[in-house]
């Protein structure tokens, strides 16, 4: 992405001391995100990896003994195959979903101009400012047996429909509560829309979708890809919706980590799980990098 | 305004065009008949409206009032991508995420052509253009004046009706630019392009164009040909914007215009401050000597203020009367410049000097 310049094309006018230190100050400007990446990321990571070979005992008791058991049963059982494949599925449609749902709104912020703009702008955002867990509470209301759709669908004699605890209300739930970032990523990455260039080819003889499917989309490539990545990300990682929407019916990795760290204490399993978590972003990393260069 | 409604219709016509911003009049009123296969130049200051008006034209921006009419069927309401026109921003507006080739193919695409007959049009249009060996280029990568060139290649391979081309040779060296005006007055003479040649540049306008619209602050100044508005520009914007003039004020009064005791015939009907204009080579000097007047021509008499030997001409500032004229005489050997402080005679042709009340 053009938005993220590297630190070292920053010319900074330094004192000559520091200058002659010896140190590039390219390491010096990154020296301390590389410090707090360290401890904060890297550190926690590894010792999830060393608790991932660790025995767990059926008591729930870890042991220090390093062990191929769990790695050996995640990998060999069909269910947590059938949990990952589920998982990374179900976080795609939701990230499709919310793509859908947020690209004409941020078109139109980008497009609008002025208080107007401002106004839509602090109406995107404010969701952030509330807990998941209330508004999945909100999602509650609306979608339960007999919440506000069903009691609305029940007045015109409509039969109740299920719309909780089944991956429709965590779909559902999870695409409101991930289209704020949908939308500032979006926006993010519509630097390279021009309203121009979208006139120039209904000049050459586009029709309005035409412009839309040959210049708009493919002009806004960089921010679809942006505001993918990050909300398939946060949808893996998600696990109070899909707890409460998916009211244990829905099996998620997330969720099924939460259940054997904290239910079963089986910490071995759980930091394995985390770490297949991790490699499915380092995948989803790699297709975006892939994905920004087929673009540019 | 209303005077040319009685105007032979053209094959593009427009029609009491006005675009307002809130209170501002962008283009005021604007009546145009364009023959077929004309080309005409709009030429007038930054901001007079210009592009607007091509815009209007491309259905780009809705008229606050007025019609588009082209071969006789009203366009006013018509989506852009339905008027059949092609368009050279002043931007260039090249679409970034495709290679100079895709550029130009696009417009062929999207009218549905057929791929062979696309590729041998497009490599032709580039051609055209000099940019071949360019083709998988991306704007990007190319310079203003390759761009705008993609631009001009973009909006003639579709052979539109009509082709509005906005400042399309801004960014050209003199060589490069010459030769494109070629290309463009070519082609469009070829294929009977019926176009709108927007420019800042009068040499442009003069020399390519069949007539030529001068605009300021959104209005029609005139409309005509390049010779009919150097030699008889009907305001006195015109006058100082198509070549160049000396801009004198005087005193009309009984049908003579009078500066510093000096009278010279005016138009009947002017009263008061009027403005006088004459072009600086329209203009003979002498040393003061009424006697030899010659009785066609015109006169008053100043005082030398500066001389300046350019070469090709002799170029002399007369201080008459406190205003000052230049006059520009070509050189021809063998003449003595005559010295500031030495009274001399101004004397002109009486169709060479344009005198408009001060309003114009
Ligand atoms: N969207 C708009 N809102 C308000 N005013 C506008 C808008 N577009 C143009 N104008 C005004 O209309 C006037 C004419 O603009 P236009 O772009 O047509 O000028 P132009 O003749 O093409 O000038 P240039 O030679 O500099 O390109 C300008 O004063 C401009 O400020
Ligand atoms: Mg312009």
């Amino acid at each position: 992405m053009s938005a993220v310049a590297p630190a070292a094309a920053m010319p900074a006018p330094l004192p000559a001391a520091e200058r002659s230190s010896g140190l590039p100050l390219v390491v010096l400007l990154l020296l301390p995100i590389a410090l707090v990446n360290a401890f904060g990321f890297l550190a926690p990571v590894f010792n999830l990896l060393r608790m991932s070979f660790y025995e767990s005992q059926a008591t729930g008791a870890m042991v220090e003994v390093y062990t191929f058991a769990t790695w050996a049963s995640v990998l060999r059982d069909s269910f947590y195959a059938e949990l990952i494949l589920n998982s990374i599925l179900v976080s795609l449609g939701i990230t499709l979903m919310t793509l859908v749902c947020s690209y004409p709104i941020a078109l139109y912020l980008h497009r609008s101009s002025g208080t107007w703009r401002t106004i839509l702008l602090v109406l995107v955002i404010s969701p952030l400012l509330t807990s998941a867990v209330v508004r999945t509470y909100g999602w509650v209301a609306i979608l339960s047996e007999n919440g506000l759709v069903n009691n609305a669908l029940g007045a015109i004699g409509i039969a109740p429909l299920k719309l909780m605890f089944n991956k429709t209300g965590v779909v559902i739930g999870l695409t409101e509560i991930l289209m704020p970032y949908m939308i500032l990523a979006l926006l993010a990455g519509f630097g390279r829309l021009d309203p121009r260039v979208e006139e120039a080819a209904s000049t050459l003889g586009a029709p309005p979708w035409k412009v839309f499917r040959h210049i708009v989309v493919p002009l806004t490539m960089p921010g679809i890809a942006l505001g993918s990545l990050l909300c398939f990300v946060l949808a893996v990682s998600s696990f109070i919706t899909p707890k409460l929407l998916g009211g244990g019916r829905v099996f998620l990795l997330a969720t099924e980590i939460y259940d054997q760290a904290i239910v079963t204490l089986n910490w071995p399993l759980a930091a394995t799980l985390s770490i297949l978590v991790l490699v499915i972003f380092g995948g989803a990393l790699v297709l975006y990098t892939r994905a920004l260069r087929a673009i540019m | 305004m209303t005077s040319r409604t009685d105007a032979p219709e053209g094959f593009l016509s427009i029609r009491s065009l006005t675009k307002r911003y809130g209170d501002f009049v962008a283009v005021d009123n604007l009546d145009l008949e364009v023959p077929k296969g004309e080309l005409v130049a709009f030429l007038g200051p930054s901001g007079c409206g210009k592009t607007t008006s091509l815009r209007m034209i491309a259905g780009l921006v809705p008229a606050t009032s007025g019609r588009i009419v082209v071969g006789g069927g009203d366009l006013t309401e018509v989506a852009t991508h339905r008027r059949d026109m092609g368009l050279v921003f002043q931007s260039y507006a090249l679409f970034p995420h495709m290679s100079v080739a895709r550029n130009v193919a696009f417009g062929l695409e999207m009218r549905k052509v057929d791929k062979g007959e696309i590729a041998k049009r497009v490599k032709e249009a580039i051609a055209l253009v000099h940019l071949t060996g360019k083709e998988e280029h991306r704007p990007a990568q190319l310079s203003g004046g390759q761009q705008q060139r993609v631009a001009l290649a973009r909006a003639l391979v579709i052979r539109p009706s009509i082709l509005l081309l906005d400042e399309p040779l801004s960014n050209l060296d003199a060589k490069l630019r010459d030769e494109m005006r070629n290309e463009i007055r070519d082609i469009q003479k070829r294929l009977g392009i019926t176009a709108i040649f927007v420019t800042h540049d009068q040499v442009e306008a003069l020399t390519m164009c069949d007539k030529v619209v001068v605009m300021n602050q959104g209005r029609l100044e005139q409309l005509g040909t390049p010779v009919e508005l150097y030699e008889t520009p009907k305001t006195a914007f015109v006058a100082s914007f198509v070549g160049r003039s000396n801009r004198l004020t005087a005193v009309a009064r009984n049908g003579a215009a009078e500066f510093a005791g000096q009278r010279i015939a005016a138009p009947a009907g002017l009263e008061g401050p009027v403005q006088v204009m004459i072009r600086p080579h329209r203009l003979g000097l002498s040393p003061a000597s009424p006697a030899a007047a010659d009785p066609a021509r015109q006169q008053v008499t100043g005082t030398v203020a500066r001389a300046i030997f350019a070469g090709d001409i002799l170029q002399y500032d007369v201080d008459v009367g406190g205003q000052i004229v230049s006059v520009e005489l070509a050189t021809r050997g063998g003449e003595s410049v005559i010295e500031p402080g030495r009274p001399v005679t101004l004397s002109w042709r009486p169709q060479d000097i344009f005198i408009y009340g001060a309003a114009a």
